[in-house]
């Protein structure tokens, strides 16, 4: 992912692009068997409407609606890169961190509330799946905030490429929760 | 670089998923049945999810070979919760 | 700055390179070559670990009542361990380090024609990730209550409750080693990946690369899409274990079931990721000493891809027996016995490779030829293995333990010391010992045969795995022979590995010095000095002009033609 002094094999392939979408290939294994598993599970068993009626549809929808704003804070910190805009460039990386921790704030709120009407991961097959889901991914945005916040923090404009990299992987992200919010929430 | 790379409207895309996810919630809320609801819920994720993937992932500019990185573990993917069904739908 | 993708460099440069101290050049490097290496050497160590084990198992089970020397009585619980991380570690820490990270690394950058991979830095994490991988793997033996022993598969519930193994933080490091293990794989895996799409040489088209190298990615993407299920299963048996979750309780609503399809979803696949770079090793050296080219290359390409795509939909050939839908055997017997195709297709294709060709019998071709023999009877016992109605009978029984020795041994042992003796020179700059090669060989041969294929029958009279004791049962009372034959087989082939260890540490230290092309064959790491420096080429990349198989070419003044050979200058 630095420069590069030589052109690719294949033009409009550079190699950090490449790297960034077999990982994501990787990732989309990993919560597509979490996601199919419970897909299985909640199809094949009853009871599962009413353990689902305990999370907050209103926080979720606000979660969803500050990741989606998010990609798009994002996308333009890019935009803003290629552009050479450097106030842009921090203004909207700095939104999408602030997003990022929005999100993880508002899930810290639903775990407390939950656990403390008793919704324990131990509480039943559910709220397994709710936990682990949410916190897995609770885990990858923490990650991208990390990122976010280390090119945030880089003195200069970096080339556009490493922003639209770490956006990538943010949409990723973003994309994963597009599906978790129906699938937990709304179901 | 990829600068002379045409970019897609960043903001109306946004539009679109608010609207998305608008819809989404209304057929949920709204009585009407619990099957059509479910499939407006799945169908509008999806439609979010490809306009996130093709526009801001920019898969819609990108060489070939990105796009089948990106397609085939969801492929994959569709298999396994296809193969999971005979064993966690069909018997319980 | 980025010297993988710098074209041209200086000669300072190069020497500036090399300068750089004990610690950033054995220890901290960041060169494939020395990483490479460092993989090679960890999978060694754990290589005579998970042999220890097998010793002591077959110990146990020729000779059940008495005590094993130097060990003492082993129990059923003791020898749940001893099969669980003897698996473990021979695919995890022994096949993938020594046949993805070790001869991937080293090969693949040599073998396009660039300086390094395309993340040089990431190589280095990996490598490092696989350490504290092992470290921790290691530490689990001396854990309160031992190291693992829900099998190297680790199905729940056995695996979900402490209480039913005796085995509590054992169990939580087997899943975190096998974690880190994964993280590692998957860094190399993108690494593999990127670095074969982008970093070719001029004139090197992906159909003249050579056939390690699109073996070792097609191995990567296998492991790349294959291995997150079963992470997300491991995480849900973790908090299983750990948080009091219930994915595979059934009493509260889980299914233990559900571990077995994400395991082996991976399971299938990953057989096929330590098989590939093996087949790749012996591709490669079975041109080079018939003096032929590799008969079919496209079509070998080809059957690999569509190997690698339909070990995604074979899994459940692994649990015909499991108690899951019956209505699934059928379509998975069919997908299973549809694979064998490509697979046939590429042994025949090694055949025809032989066929009236100058065979030259040097160690790396009889390790290849070795290779060829056994794989073929370890293919044709996987015929009654993939079939439902046959698999329900030999099932859990030492018939499918032989299999998938047969298969894996001739991936491991013979396909890695094809590669490992073809490629010594060039990794080390020594030659090693013919003699002492050919007698590592056929003592290999026989010892294998003599341990592995008497399994075959007493898994057919009903001996099952993972008995500890096998005279428990009196209908095997009269088989008890061919336990101990198989193990003084072992014991013999065990031994026999000095030879190979005398004749490396001998050759290291004083061995001929290797020519830059000792076996006179074609691909571009052969053009590289023995060993080859950092930066790999001297101030220009090698141009490519032709395929890799090009030998015995009737216009041609050698019996070989080097890929960066110019023809305009080769008159």
């Amino acid at each position: 992912m630095s420069t590069s002094v030589e052109a690719p094999a294949i033009p409009g392939m550079p190699a950090g692009k490449v790297g960034v979408w077999w990982f994501l290939a990787s990732e989309i294994m990993m919560f597509g068997g979490l996601i199919a598993s419970y897909m299985v599970f909640r199809l094949g068993s009853s009871g599962w409407h009413e353990a689902s009626a305990h999370v907050s549809v209103a926080l979720g929808a606000v979660n969803t609606l500050i990741l989606l704003t998010s990609s798009l804070t994002v996308v333009q910190a890019f935009a803003a890169a290629e552009r050479e805009n450097a106030p842009a460039l921090r203004l909207f990386l700095g939104l999408t961190i602030l997003g990022g921790l929005g999100f993880l704030g508002i899930k810290a709120i639903e775990y407390t509330t939950e656990i403390r009407a008793g919704f324990t991961p131990g509480a039943g097959i559910f709220w397994s799946f709710y936990y682990t889901m949410t916190g897995l991914h609770a885990l990858h945005v923490l990650a991208g905030i990390v990122l976010n916040a280390i090119l945030f923090l880089a003195a200069r404009v970096r080339t556009p490429r490493r922003v639209e990299l770490a956006g990538l992987y943010w949409h990723f992200v973003d994309v994963v929760w597009i599906f978790l919010f129906p699938l937990l929430y709304l179901s | 670089m990829e600068s002379g790379r045409r970019h897609p409207n960043y903001v109306k895309i946004w539009v679109w998923l608010l609207g998305l996810m608008a819809a989404g919630l209304v057929a949920t809320l709204t009585p009407g049945g619990h099957a059509i609801g479910i499939i407006v819920i799945f169908a509008t994720a999806t439609a979010k999810a490809l306009l996130v993937a093709l526009n801001y992932m920019h898969l819609r500019f990108e060489p070939r070979l990105i796009c089948v990185i990106a397609l085939v573990p969801v492929v994959f993917a569709l298999i396994l919760a296809i193969a999971l069904f005979p064993d966690f739908v069909f018997r319980r | 700055m980025n010297q993988a993708r710098a074209g041209t460099i200086t000669a300072e440069a190069v020497e500036h390179h090399a300068a750089r101290g004990f610690w950033r050049t054995y220890v901290f490097s960041t060169d494939h070559k020395m990483i490479a290496k460092q993989y090679l050497t960890l999978g060694l160590a754990w290589t005579f670990v998970g042999g220890l084990l097998a010793a002591v198992m077959r110990w146990q089970l020729a000779w059940p009542d008495t005590a094993v020397p130097g060990w003492g009585e082993i129990g059923p619980e003791v020898y749940n361990m001893l099969v669980t991380m003897h698996g473990t570690i021979m695919v995890f820490f022994v096949a993938m380090p020594i046949l993805l990270g070790a001869f991937g690394n080293f090969l693949i950058p040599l073998m396009i024609g660039t300086r390094d991979m395309a993340f040089p830095r990431l190589n280095m994490l990996s490598v490092w990730t696989f350490a504290l991988a092992s470290l921790v793997l290691f530490v689990s033996f001396f854990v309160p209550g031992g190291a693992a022993s829900a099998g190297w598969t680790g199905y729940p519930p056995l695996s979900a409750r402490p209480a039913y193994t005796g085995v509590n933080w054992g169990l939580n490091l087997w899943i975190l080693a096998q974690a880190l293990e994964f993280a590692a794989f998957l860094m190399g895996g993108v690494n593999y990946l990127t670095t074969a799409i982008i970093l070719r040489a001029p004139g090197m088209t992906f159909l003249r690369v050579p056939m390690v190298v699109w073996q070792q990615i097609t191995a990567a993407a296998l492991f790349l899409l294959s291995v997150g299920p079963l992470i997300a299963g491991a995480v849900m048996l973790l908090l299983d274990r750990t948080i009091g979750t219930s994915f595979y309780a059934p009493e509260v609503g889980g299914d233990p079931l559900l571990w077995q399809h994400l395991f082996w979803f991976f399971g299938h696949p990953e057989v096929y990721v330590v098989l590939l770079p093996a087949l790749g090793a012996v591709l490669e050296v079975l041109p080079v000493f018939s003096r032929k080219p590799l008969f079919g290359y496209r079509w070998i390409v080809g059957a690999t891809i569509v190997a690698g795509g339909l070990s995604f939909i074979v899994w459940a050939h692994h649990m015909f027996i499991s108690g899951m839908d019956p209505r699934l055997a059928m379509p998975f017997s069919i997908t299973t016995i549809l694979i064998s195709v490509p697979f046939a297709y590429i042994v025949f294709a090694m055949i025809a490779t032989l066929w009236r060709g100058s065979i030259r019998f040097a160690t790396p071709m009889l390790f290849a030829l070795g290779f060829l023999a056994m794989f073929i009877m370890g293919g044709l016992t996987g015929i009654f293995n993939g079939s439902a109605p046959s698999d329900i009978y030999v099932s859990r029984t030492y018939f499918v333990v032989a299999h998938f020795h047969y298969t894996l041994f001739s991936a491991v042992f013979f396909g890695g010391f094809a590669g490992f003796y073809f490629w010594f020179p060039k990794m080390f700059g020594r030659i090693l010992s013919e003699p002492l090669g050919k007698l590592h060989f056929w003592l290999t041969l026989v010892f294998f045969n003599v341990t592995f294929f008497p399994l075959h029958h007493i898994g057919l009279a009903g001996m099952v795995r993972r008995i500890a004791n096998p005279l428990q049962y009196e209908a095997l009372v009269p088989y008890q022979w061919i336990n101990v034959v198989s193990t003084v087989g072992t014991f013999c082939m065990v031994a026999t590995q000095l030879v190979f260890a005398l004749n490396v540490v001998w050759s290291l230290v004083a061995g001929r010095r290797a020519p830059t092309n000792p076996w006179e064959a074609n691909t571009l790491e052969w053009a590289a000095p023995s060993p080859p420096p950092h930066l790999n080429w001297g101030p220009a990349l090698p141009t490519v002009y032709c395929g890799p198989y090009e030998y015995s070419l009737p216009e041609a003044r050698e019996d070989y033609l080097p890929q960066n050979l110019d023809p305009a200058r080769a008159r």
